[in-house]
């Protein structure tokens, strides 16, 4: 599919386009010397979003430079993974990776134009959060089995939407797909917000959504919660069943990380995952994660490595047997 | 009833603190030297000031940041009156009649038609927030994809009446929009489309590169080419104030303007950006100086400007009662109210009483600080006018360049910019206009998404967009008016085609 | 008969028609997937081929719409036109191999602007498109490495040059309130971040 043909060389205009970082890596002992770009490859109000948001803050005051967080949401989040895979490695241009961009999307798309283990320096886990499926409350199926007789006997099958194409949320809705015997109709959306906004107004009647941007709403009783994805029902949600208890064999977690691009001066890569950690440590942080359904991580930058270099050999392999193309 | 004018009073005992009123005016005074600036606009603004809300109570945070949102809708139109230059969607309809009042030396009423109109539309959009916000949310909510699409077919057959000349090549010129909306990632699958391989591209063609390209820029190398004609601008600037007669044509667009904005801000995405060319439509077809549409009809801005604003106030909507946010910035507010561990919801009105309807009490009193800072100044902006064009359009070139760099922090911006004005100059000279093209760009990419979700959902069944209520009204409206529009332009190229 | 011609709409119809096939061109790249799952060519082969007959239509009726002339291009206008376009392509192929500052971003592409629109403003009929293009132009290529004082003082002397009326004393008076604004806007109060002064 990427085989160059000869309009596009024709077209690529090579020299000019060829481009490069300019700036020089900064001397370590400065940083931060700037503000820092958190760059978020999700839409603003998300669950990234707001995981980026209650980090930076704290971050940007242990520092003594404002964290800026910077959305630019796109083709499942390598967009704005891509930008700063390219930027230069002064620890003034920081990423919010995620399963999304590190695990799913590498295997999932062929024009992928980065490394997720090369081409980035991968500082903390921030947070382990299960997915959730949710109905609307009239029009939705009122549990799992409900969902399973619904799906098999209806002659359309069922749409389920996700907060676009490539998520985790994808991937859920693909293998559901597979359990069931029979494809869902999977509705790709941009972001997780106006899936919701869909699924609330009765536009698509299922989603699959990560607990923190759904908990929320499930709360509010606008949406129903059917199922959770995590290994046990989580303490925030203590009377809805795992996937497994309702009989789905399928145990997924979405993350989310932090990360610079590749070669970050080793100060700056420890004083960041030190910062980190602390601030994940908190006690209100910690409350705060609870409350929407997330788990703080506690990984330092060498096994955080090594998490995204077993989640990207875990991910690939489903991803080309579920077939899931991004269409 | 009661009920909700106690609500009123205690919304405004909050937003009349002292505090609450310093940052309600420190965000309408950003907003309007952010709506002024060309390039930088409220979303950019709003996420690099979001951490300083961190330390202030929620209350004051989103007071302000919904100041600065607001303040940049007023700020827009003045650039677009008084240079052609329109910095957001809903600007660029407001240049079509004011810049051509400001040329015939109106550019005070203009302007004060303007501020007045969205004083107005603003005060009556807050009112309808307060008073039935959560039944609106339940009209939103109806629309699915099918009726999105339609209704942005219909935005776009609408932008075809913007055209002061042939509807054909308007509509051709949509469709050029439409298309450089294409450029760039496709959100579905992730492949780079007619990129070139450059990756600035990736995220798009910048909204702000064409639009200073096409309007502002271009506009600067016609007027230098017609010495003469731009010499208007300064001979005779005439009376600031609004006469009698134009307050009279004035009035019934601005009621107009107020409702059609109102009822569009609620539907999010999209929404609030097509309110400004319904409402224009409306006052070339409906009102009564639409004989005058081209030359400065005061009914083209007042229409157009009540709805914008009406619109800006009516998205908080979806936001405020179902923690829905309806564009870009509400997007942000969310965030902003999520930090202060609040979630936006039915439940916020009772959570946080204070929040909820400080919130409203504030955006009718940051209307009325808009007007208060809007006025006088407009005695000092058409006196910009009174600059020799000479100094003035160095003055303009240099704040469009450093706008359109900062937005991006990258002189891809500037080339592009260099692209489209020379773009914009050769359909100027070939009678081709560019509000059409502005708004293709924007509402494609929208239509594209909606109509690739509506046939996932109907398993490629077209007829999805008539079985829908909504959506076959829409379509219905949409061919309705393109019928009414090329009808004429049909028989007089008949009539002409007879006569040679 | 000829007297009819609308050459303004005849020529935008053909110009419709090119940009649409060179993007039918392009698409073919991109599968286009079916009507129930589109693919990222779908969208644009319908916008395209909806301008193919836009194009069409309005090429046809400025057959007959007219008479509606093009303005009149003096023969300096058309050579340094074709000479300008072809300076810029040749200085941009130059200019990417003049080293670091010219081959690694889009700078050797702002040279072939640059140079290019001065030799279009050669003649009457393009020079102020000419040199306002120009201007910005110099401004992007100074900006970043000589830094925003030097940009503006760039950009302000090119665009200067387009309107003949000023004068020295003007223009330099111009300048100075200029710099002093934008420093006080965009520095001072935006904060916008960009070098002040030229980087070595």
């Amino acid at each position: 599919m990427s085989k160059p043909t000869p309009r596009r060389a024709a077209l690529s205009l090579a020299p000019v386009l060829a481009l490069a970082g300019l700036a020089t890596p900064a001397l370590a002992q400065s940083w931060p010397s700037q503000p820092i770009r958190l760059v978020v490859p999700f839409a603003p109000g998300g669950t990234t979003d707001l995981i980026a948001r209650l980090v930076a803050t704290p971050l940007g005051e242990s520092l003594g430079q404002p964290v800026v967080v910077e959305n630019r949401p796109g083709a499942g989040a390598t967009l704005g993974s891509l930008l700063v895979a390219h930027s230069p490695p002064d620890g003034h241009v920081l990423v919010l990776s995620s399963i999304a961009s590190h695990a799913i999307a590498p295997a999932l798309y062929s024009g992928v134009r980065y490394d997720a283990l090369t081409d980035f320096t991968h500082v903390a886990l921030l947070s382990l959060n299960p997915s959730v499926i949710v109905a609307h409350p009239r029009l939705g199926p009122t549990d799992m089995a409900d969902l399973a007789r619904r799906h098999r006997e209806g002659a359309r099958g069922l749409d389920m939407a996700s907060s676009g194409a490539g998520s985790s949320n994808h991937l859920l809705i693909v293998r559901l797909g597979q359990l069931l015997g029979k494809e869902l109709n999977h509705i790709p959306f941009r972001g997780a917000g106006p899936a919701m906004t869909a699924v609330i107004g009765g536009q698509v009647p299922l989603m699959s959504d990560s607990l923190p941007s759904a908990a929320a709403h499930i709360r509010q009783g606008s949406v129903r919660a059917l199922a959770t994805s995590g290994e046990m029902r989580h303490p925030a949600f203590p009377e809805v069943p795992t996937l497994r208890e309702a009989g789905f064999d399928l145990v997924t977690s979405s993350w989310f990380g932090l990360s610079g691009p590749a070669r970050l001066p080793a100060p700056v890569t420890e004083r960041l995952s030190r910062e980190v950690l602390a601030i994940l440590a908190r006690p209100e942080l910690q409350a705060r994660f609870a409350e929407f359904g997330g788990t703080p991580g506690t990984l330092d930058p060498v096994s955080f490595t090594q998490f995204v270099e077993s989640e990207l050999a875990r991910w690939g392999p489903v991803v080309r047997e579920s077939g899931a193309k991004p269409d | 009833m009661e009920l909700l004018i106690d609500n009123l009073a205690h919304g405004f005992s909050v937003a009349l603190s002292l505090k609450n009123l310093s940052f309600a005016l420190l965000g309408a005074l950003i907003g309007t030297a952010i709506g002024v600036l060309p390039g930088i606009g409220p979303v950019a603004t709003i996420s690099l000031l979001l951490p300083i809300t961190f330390g202030q109570e929620a209350t004051t945070a989103i007071i302000m940041l919904a100041g600065i949102y607001y303040g940049a809708q007023y700020g827009g139109s003045t650039t677009a009156i008084l240079l052609n230059l329109p910095g957001e969607v809903s600007s660029v309809v407001t240049t079509l009649e004011g810049y051509k009042m400001a040329r015939n030396g109106r550019a005070g009423a203009a302007l004060a038609t303007a501020a007045l109109g969205s004083f107005f539309a603003g005060s009556v959009a807050t009112i309808l927030v307060a008073a039935s916000g959560p039944l609106l949310t339940q009209i939103a909510l109806s629309f699915g994809p099918a009726d999105y699409f339609s209704l942005m077919l219909l935005g776009l057959v609408i932008a075809c009446v913007l055209a002061q000349g042939s509807i054909l090549k308007a509509i051709g010129m949509v469709v050029v929009g439409v298309a450089l909306g294409l450029v760039g990632t496709d959100v579905q699958t992730g492949q780079q489309r007619f990129t070139f391989g450059i990756p600035e591209l990736s995220d798009g063609l910048g909204f702000a590169a064409i639009a200073m390209g096409m309007f502002g820029i271009a506009e600067i190398i016609l007027n230098l080419e017609r010495p003469e004609a731009r010499e208007v601008l300064k001979t005779e600037v005439g009376k600031l104030w609004l006469t009698k007669d134009e307050f009279k044509r004035a009035t019934p667009s601005v009621l107009r303007g107020t409702l059609l904005g109102s009822a569009l801000g609620i539907l999010p995405g999209g929404g609030a950006s097509l309110a400004a060319f319904g409402a224009y439509m409306m006052e070339r077809k409906m009102s009564r100086g639409r004989h005058m549409f081209g030359q400065g009809a005061i009914e083209g801005v007042a229409g157009p400007e009540a709805a914008n604003n009406a619109a800006a106030q009516t998205s908080f909507i979806p936001l405020l009662t179902l923690g829905i946010p309806s564009n870009a910035v509400m997007a942000l507010m969310v965030g902003a109210l999520i930090i202060q561990g609040i979630q936006p919801g039915p439940r916020m009105v009772e959570a946080q009483p204070d929040l909820f309807w400080g919130l409203i009490a504030s955006m009718w009193i940051g209307n009325v600080m808009l007007l208060v800072i809007n006025l006088p100044m407009i005695g000092m902006w058409v006196k910009l006018l009174q600059v020799p064009y000479k100094y003035l359009y160095p003055a303009i070139l240099v704040f469009c360049s450093i706008g359109v760099y900062s937005i991006n922090n990258n002189v891809f911006d500037v080339y592009t910019t260099i692209l489209f004005a020379v773009f914009g100059y050769m359909c100027s000279k070939l009678k081709m206009e560019p509000a059409p093209l502005l708004i293709g760009f924007v509402l494609g990419p929208m239509m594209e998404e909606h109509l690739r979700r509506a046939m996932l959902l109907s398993r490629g069944d077209w007829i999805v967009f008539l079985e829908r209520p909504i959506s076959a009204t829409m379509l219905g409206i949409a061919a309705f008016a393109l019928a009414l529009m090329l009808l004429p332009n049909m028989r007089k190229s008949k009539d002409a085609a007879m006569a040679g | 008969m000829q007297l009819r011609i609308n050459m303004k709409d005849v020529v935008s119809g053909l110009f419709l028609v090119l940009l649409a096939l060179i993007g039918l061109w392009l698409n073919q790249d991109h599968s286009l997937g079916s009507a129930r799952r589109m693919g990222p060519g779908y969208m644009p082969m319908l916008v395209f081929w909806i301008q193919v007959g836009l194009g069409t239509a309005v090429t046809l009726i400025g057959l007959f719409s007219g008479p509606d002339p093009l303005e009149k291009w003096t023969g300096l206008d058309a050579a340094s036109l074709a000479l300008g376009v072809a300076a810029g392509f040749i200085t941009w192929a130059i200019a990417t191999n003049l080293g670091p500052f010219f081959s690694q971003t889009y700078n050797g592409v702002g040279l072939g602007v640059l140079v290019g629109m001065l030799v279009v403003s050669w003649s009457a009929g393009w020079r102020k498109i000419g040199l306002i293009c120009a201007s910005m132009a110099v401004f992007a290529l100074l900006l970043e490495k000589f830094g925003f004082f030097a940009a503006l003082t760039g950009i302000i002397l090119v665009a200067s040059m387009a309107e003949r009326t000023h004068t020295v004393r003007g223009v330099a008076g111009m300048l100075v309130f200029l710099l002093a604004l934008c420093w006080w806007v965009f520095i001072y109060e935006l904060d916008i971040r960009v070098n002040l002064w030229p980087q070595f």
